[in-house]
């Protein structure tokens, strides 16, 4: 749950950063505001800017323009202090030692953390049973599959109990079972107050999960607010219908067309079973207004629904160009 | 609720807990290549082999005189190769290991901790700096045992005293071989052929009054040759420890020097690709 701020301090503040690669533009005038105890979702598609930003909120990459600050220390500042609070999930694969088992590499960064070695090895071992990793912690991690290694990462972020959690595509090598267990831990450390930053271009990880998202494209902010408000930005246009009555397939067609007359488009789905159609509503038409037309010519409606998620339209429409 | 306290070790304490922590680290990964640190060893002694057969062509009246006595040339081979493969080695260690954590992905990792630059640089080489001396003395052991050379071994404990002197030169060579790497990428070749013309020019192989004046006259101030000159003079000459005290002073104060300017060079290095945001590239 979204809280105030423990001390007036926000988890992450983003203020106007730009950050520009020779002639190319990867961040333009970013803001982003997290919470403590917030999760925050960094939406977008590849090369959106996703991971630089969170490279630069790391103390990896120095902004161009703005300020980046996690729990009111500059990132840009290259000082160990306050990074005991900080933990990070990258997006790549390997970032362990292959030749080490588990439990080793997660000691090692415990230790790295500040950890003292008994405790160090208990908090390994607890994170490791906490990410599913429980019976594999002396195989070396070269053994490990890319999921595995993904788990690691999340359990060496959550190694110290962490103030902020900077997530990069974490789900991304997960089966649906593995990704929903690291929802659930992420969502416990934010329950503890930890503000996260969860990159990811996966859309339907948002609802139910972030409290509140940045969308990027091409560097620059084109959406922040609430998943719900993302949604309401575009209504679905689209819907697949399942109808009745038993009527020709050619006629159904022309009937339907009649029905609907400039309240939107409609046309058989691929499969051409002479049941299923993809209902388009019209600009300043309704769903309801389409459906009662259909139902007024007498032409049963068995089923209804969107063709895509509500909040996946909303991405497309807000990233269309990259898609023509 | 989260705990906000920092852990109550101070942070000395906690820094030299790191380094126990790479120490740890290196010397598990080290183990699991046991077989190729063999195999590193048979190298070097069949190295030390070719130079036995080496030996019986050099004229001895070119040795130089160590102490009163000459010195044989497989005597003065074996000790060069020692302290320069203890030079090389470890330059090569320091310089690998970052360039081997940027290539396996853990070296933003390790900077995302909460670790000091100078913990991180000491961390990365701690496991050398105690293994290669180690190694070096081995060596030593091994190639006197198969090929019978008459060494001072009273001469071990200053011999010790000059290789600590040269470990801030090699680590500031190192760091700033690293901050080439760090930058350049693709700077390896260069970097091995300036360590070799270094250790060419510092006499492990032959006697200095061979090379060119302007060789010799270098060698002053390098201080691979000024530490090859004191281990060979207390352990082939069996010089006293006191007589090499000005070459460990001149050895510590360019060494001292050599270091700033790599810790410094490995900084700015650092910062440049923070900066350029090519960090994690290589």
């Amino acid at each position: 749950m979204a809280g105030a701020d423990p001390g007036g301090c926000p988890a992450i503040e983003v203020s106007s950063v730009s950050r520009r690669f020779g002639s190319t533009v990867a961040l333009e005038n970013v803001s982003v505001h997290v919470a403590q105890g917030e999760i925050h979702a960094l939406l977008g598609p590849n090369g959106a800017g996703k991971t630089t930003l969170l490279r630069i909120l790391s103390g990896l990459t120095i902004p161009t323009r703005g300020s980046a600050r996690v729990l009111g220390r500059d990132t840009a500042r290259r000082t160990s202090e306050g990074r005991h609070l900080v933990g990070v999930i990258p997006s790549g694969d390997r970032t362990f030692y292959q030749r080490l088992s588990g439990i080793e590499n997660l000691l090692f960064f415990a230790r790295l953390y500040g950890l003292g070695y008994q405790e160090a090895l208990r908090r390994a071992g607890d994170t490791m049973a906490s990410v599913g990793l429980n019976g594999v912690e002396g195989l070396v991690v070269g053994k490990y599959s890319q999921g595995m290694q993904k788990r690691l990462a999340i359990a060496r972020a959550l190694l110290i109990d962490p103030r902020v959690l900077l997530v990069d595509e974490a789900t991304h090598n997960l089966d649906p079972e593995g990704a929903r267990r690291v929802r659930e831990l992420i969502r416990a450390a934010a329950d503890r107050g930890a503000g996260v930053l969860w990159a990811t271009q996966r859309i339907e990880e948002i609802r139910g999960f972030a409290e509140t998202v940045t969308m990027l494209h091409h560097g620059v902010v084109r959406f922040s607010g609430t998943p719900a408000q993302l949604v309401s930005m575009t209504a679905p246009k689209s819907f697949l219908i399942r109808v009745g009555n038993g009527r020709p397939s050619g006629d159904r067609v022309n009937a339907l067309k009649l029905a609907l007359g400039a309240l939107g488009a409609i046309e058989p789905e691929r499969s051409n079973d002479g049941e299923h159609y993809t209902l388009t509503i019209a600009d300043g038409a309704t769903l309801g207004e389409a459906i009662s037309a259909i139902v007024n010519a007498d032409i049963q409606i068995l089923a209804c629904h969107e063709t895509r998620p509500e909040i996946e339209e909303a991405f497309i429409s807000l990233t269309r160009e990259t898609l023509v | 609720m989260i705990s906000t306290t920092r852990y109550p070790a101070s942070d000395i304490a906690r820094e030299f807990g790191k380094l126990w922590a790479f120490l740890r680290r290196d010397a598990l990964i080290a183990w699991s290549y046991r077989r190729g640190a063999v195999s590193e060893l048979v190298g070097l002694l069949g190295q030390a082999g070719i130079f036995y057969f080496f030996s019986f062509l050099v004229d001895p009246a070119r040795m130089p005189t160590l102490g009163g006595t000459r010195a044989g040339y497989l005597a003065f081979v074996i000790v060069g190769l020692m302290v320069a493969t203890f030079y090389q080695t470890g330059v090569g260690r320091m310089m690998g290991a970052v360039r081997q954590e940027q290539l396996t992905g853990t070296f933003e990792a390790l900077l995302i901790t909460p670790t000091a630059l100078t913990t991180l640089q000491l961390g990365l080489v701690i496991y050398a700096l105690i293994h290669i001396p180690v190694r070096a003395l081995l060596f030593l052991g091994l190639a006197v045992g198969l090929f019978g050379i008459d060494l001072h071994w009273a001469g071990m404990g200053a011999a010790f005293l000059v290789i600590l002197a040269l470990l801030p030169f090699i680590w500031g060579v190192a760091a700033a071989l690293t901050a080439v790497v760090v930058t350049y990428r693709q700077a390896t070749q260069l970097i091995a052929i300036a360590n070799f013309a270094l250790v060419m020019g510092s006499g492990t192989y032959f006697p200095l009054s061979l090379f060119p004046r302007w060789v010799s006259a270098a060698a002053r101030l390098n201080p691979l040759a000024l530490a090859l000159d004191g281990v060979r003079g207390v352990l082939i000459g069996g010089e006293r420890w006191y007589t090499i005290v000005p070459e460990i002073r001149l050895i510590l104060i360019i060494s001292l020097f050599v270091w700033v300017f790599g810790v410094l060079a490995f900084r700015m290095a650092l910062e440049r690709e923070r900066r350029a945001g090519t960090l994690g590239l290589y």
